[in-house]
């Protein structure tokens, strides 16, 4: 193995996320953001690989998005990643997750030799899971999704699935795409050094012409995803007080029940 | 109850119920007065009050005290009760005055800078409050989350910030306090110094409630900081450590907000409770972190990097940085839940909280060593070393029985405070006296415990103000 990609998404902090009612696309400018908290574990991941090979691996942190996403892209150099690259062009702007499959594949092609790709499950704001597997298809390689174990073995991928009711193991050969969970390590906290590094990086961007993408892919007008509605879900709170004192336990137990919507089961 | 005081009668409460009305009147009821018999300075210690009142207003609060004040009746007043030292454990039964109903923000001046609130506010919601506004409130316990601004106050807490900005009695401009005849005096104001005779102000910050009842605060605020960074900084020693931090400071182009310390042992019990480890913990036998801020995020790494640097030249195992908010969560919270870690091994854990110049804290972590070995325990520390500021945690040997146990850690306190003075320290940094240090206030004070005397007879002759804190009865 020569090359490790890593996809990085910078993705609004929690608490500033705002939607652009007309088009249900995110507001991505003027807030808070920070890199998508679980590409911190693909980046984790790749750091891993890299420093347990004898031979030298380079990870390359690539990202769509606005000029301000190279802080995200820093913060992956800081924390061992080798060089950066972003993906950035008013042209891609508004992309659903085909479109942004598709920048991401054609920037791929574009840096040749890759033999794993590595990304968050899902990135907290879009919360899709889709553009890891999309990208894999458009490559034409297998994927391997909620990764929560992942060994290299030569070209071999052995990597823990975290299924429903318990784990899968599977293997495939490389390249590959694999999207990894939060389980699969704890993300080290960078250096000096690194920060250091990573502020004096030069980092590569890339724009619609130079990865020779079709325009008609691109963007929001190349997006096939229409969001017809934005709506906020509504909470309402229920409160009973029940007093077993006053009004005995058997009579709260059956109010609890129904408060909480169970059947008596009559044992 | 000494003999001063006199036992509540049901006259007494009609009269007591007639000042705060019906709902904010606990009386009789065992089950609702437990909340107020103890505060976090640890299981075991507590009185029951025979009373509990809310009161909403100043009119009310000095009508209680003039009440009590002609019935020797006890008052403890009592804030969030998240004070380490048994301030708002009432000793004596009687009163407990709680400020949880007066807890309004009643003005943000934006033009003068200053808040002016109630005593029951919580710290954290003053923050969020005037940071709408672009401001700032720098006073920063601990405890931010739960504590209270009066609390605050009447303990002159401290926090991890004080090196830049100080202890909370460099943020109280004024102070309305209800005296225990229930003369109602007004100290300060919205204006930023005066040398207009005594500083009654600052008399009444920390005085722990024996002196007056706070019930209005006029606080400083300043413009809201820009972002900040965090570093956590490995040391091979606590030598090491002390050296360096001064030599980071020196470094910085500004003040760094806050310079923390945490020992080996309480590192080790820290990353056990959060789940998470640092590299070369193994190696490093003292961890500081060093928070430093910056105009915006652009001119943050100008701002960290000398610091940093000067950390390695010092000796620093590694320097690791967080700009970021899950890895600034993950080094404050190894530092926020030191405690809470201890208390998962020992639920009865009883910090104390020591102050000595911090080129003291070195010999202070030997003494300490050596103290717990020859007992047999474990002492881990953490503080605010940039302040001198460390809380040493006992915590209690599976082989000795509660009652040794009580002894022994009050001894093992007492010794280590008391090795703090001779150092040139005092007793409580920041968590103040309550009852639980009365004994090594007296040791540690002499002459002056007696001119502090002088002045609690003066303001509260019949001693109905938190009687047994500070002073014992």
């Amino acid at each position: 193995m020569k090359r490790i990609l890593v996809l990085v998404k910078q993705v609004p902090t929690s608490e500033s996320v705002r939607l652009n009612e007309e088009t249900g696309t995110m507001i991505r400018t003027g807030t808070d953001a920070a890199m998508n908290p679980l590409d911190l574990h693909a980046v984790e991941a790749a750091v891993r690989i890299a420093e347990a090979s004898d031979q030298a691996i380079a990870i390359t942190a690539l990202s769509m998005g606005p000029p301000q996403a190279a802080s995200a892209l820093r913060e992956a150099l800081s924390l061992g990643c080798d060089e950066g690259i972003l993906l950035s062009d008013p042209a891609f702007a508004g992309a659903d997750t085909w479109a942004t499959a598709y920048t991401l594949v054609r920037g791929i092609r574009t840096l040749g030799d890759v033999d794993l790709i590595l990304c968050g499950e899902r990135a907290t704001d879009g919360e899709t899971g889709q553009v890891g597997p999309m990208v894999a298809a458009m490559l034409e390689w297998p994927v391997l999704t909620y990764a929560s174990r992942l060994e290299v073995c030569g070209d071999e991928l052995q990597v823990g699935r975290a299924i429903e009711g318990g784990m899968e193991q599977a293997a495939c050969p490389l390249p590959a795409v694999v999207c990894v969970l939060r389980d699969l390590n704890d993300p080290r906290l960078p250096t000096l050094s690194g920060k250091i590094r990573a502020h004096e990086a030069a980092l590569r961007i890339l724009g619609a012409s130079d990865i020779e993408a079709d325009s008609a892919h691109l963007g929001l007008g190349g997006s096939p995803t229409r969001v017809v509605n934005v709506t906020y879900p509504s909470f309402r709170r229920r409160a009973e007080l029940l007093d077993a004192r006053q009004d005995g336990i058997e009579a709260a137990i059956v109010r609890m029940q129904r408060f909480l919507g169970i059947e008596e089961t009559g044992a | 109850m000494t003999a001063d005081f006199r036992a509540l009668t049901p006259d007494d409460i009609a009269a007591l119920r007639a000042i705060v009305g019906e709902t904010a009147i606990l009386y009789g009821d065992a089950d609702r007065l437990a909340p107020y018999r103890s505060d976090e300075s640890g299981h075991g210690h507590g009185a029951n009050p025979d009373v509990v009142l809310k009161p909403c207003s100043t009119d009310q609060v000095s009508r209680i005290a003039a009440y009590c004040n002609r019935h020797r009746i006890p008052m403890t007043p009592r804030g969030a009760g998240s004070g380490l030292a048994g301030g708002a454990i009432p000793l004596y039964g009687g009163v407990v005055l709680s400020f949880e109903r007066m807890s309004s923000i009643l003005e943000i001046d934006v033009e003068n800078m200053v808040a002016v609130v109630e005593p029951g506010v919580i710290t954290n919601d003053l923050c969020q409050r005037v940071g709408e506004d672009g401001l700032f409130y720098a006073g920063y316990p601990m405890s931010v989350q739960s504590s209270s601004i009066g609390g605050n106050v009447a303990c002159n807490a401290g926090g991890a910030k004080v090196i830049k900005y100080g202890a909370t009695a460099a943020h109280v401009l004024g102070l309305e306090v209800v005296l225990a005849s229930g003369e109602v005096l007004q100290l300060g104001g919205k204006r930023r110094k005066d040398s207009s005779g005594y500083s009654l102000l600052r008399l009444m910050v920390g005085s722990e409630g024996t002196l007056g009842l706070i019930t209005k605060i006029t606080l400083r605020l300043i413009p809201q900081p820009g972002p900040s960074a965090d570093l956590l900084v490995p040391f091979r020693s606590t030598e090491d450590a002390v050296a360096a931090f001064p030599k980071a400071i020196m470094a910085a182009p500004d003040m760094p907000a806050a310079v923390e310390f945490i020992d080996r042992l309480s590192m080790c019990h820290a990353m056990a409770y959060m789940g998470t480890t640092i590299p070369l913990a193994d190696n490093a036998d003292a961890f500081l972190i060093i928070q430093v801020e910056a105009k915006d995020a652009d001119a943050l790494f100008d701002v960290y990097r000398p610091v940093g640097e000067a950390c390695l030249e010092a000796g620093a195992l590694e320097v690791y940085v967080a700009d970021t908010l899950w890895a600034s969560e993950r080094i404050w919270g190894l530092r926020r839940n030191c405690l809470e870690a201890l208390r998962v091994i020992d639920p009865t854990v009883e910090g104390g909280d020591f102050v000595v110049p911090s080129t003291a804290i070195p010999a202070m972590m030997t003494f300490i060593r050596a103290l717990a070995d020859e007992h047999g325990v474990e002492i881990p520390c953490a503080g605010h070393v940039a302040d001198g500021n460390i809380h040493p945690h006992p915590l209690k040997p599976e082989d000795r029985s509660d009652d040794e146990w009580n002894g022994q850690r009050h001894e093992l306190l007492s010794r280590i405070a008391m090795k703090a003075v001779e150092y040139g320290g005092a007793v409580s940094g920041e968590h103040g006296v309550g009852f639980l240090k009365n004994d090594i206030l007296a040791q540690s004070k002499g002459d002056e415990l007696r001119a502090m005397k002088a002045i609690k007879d003066a303001l509260d002759p019949h001693g109905i103000l938190n009687p047994g804190k500070l002073f014992s009865n």
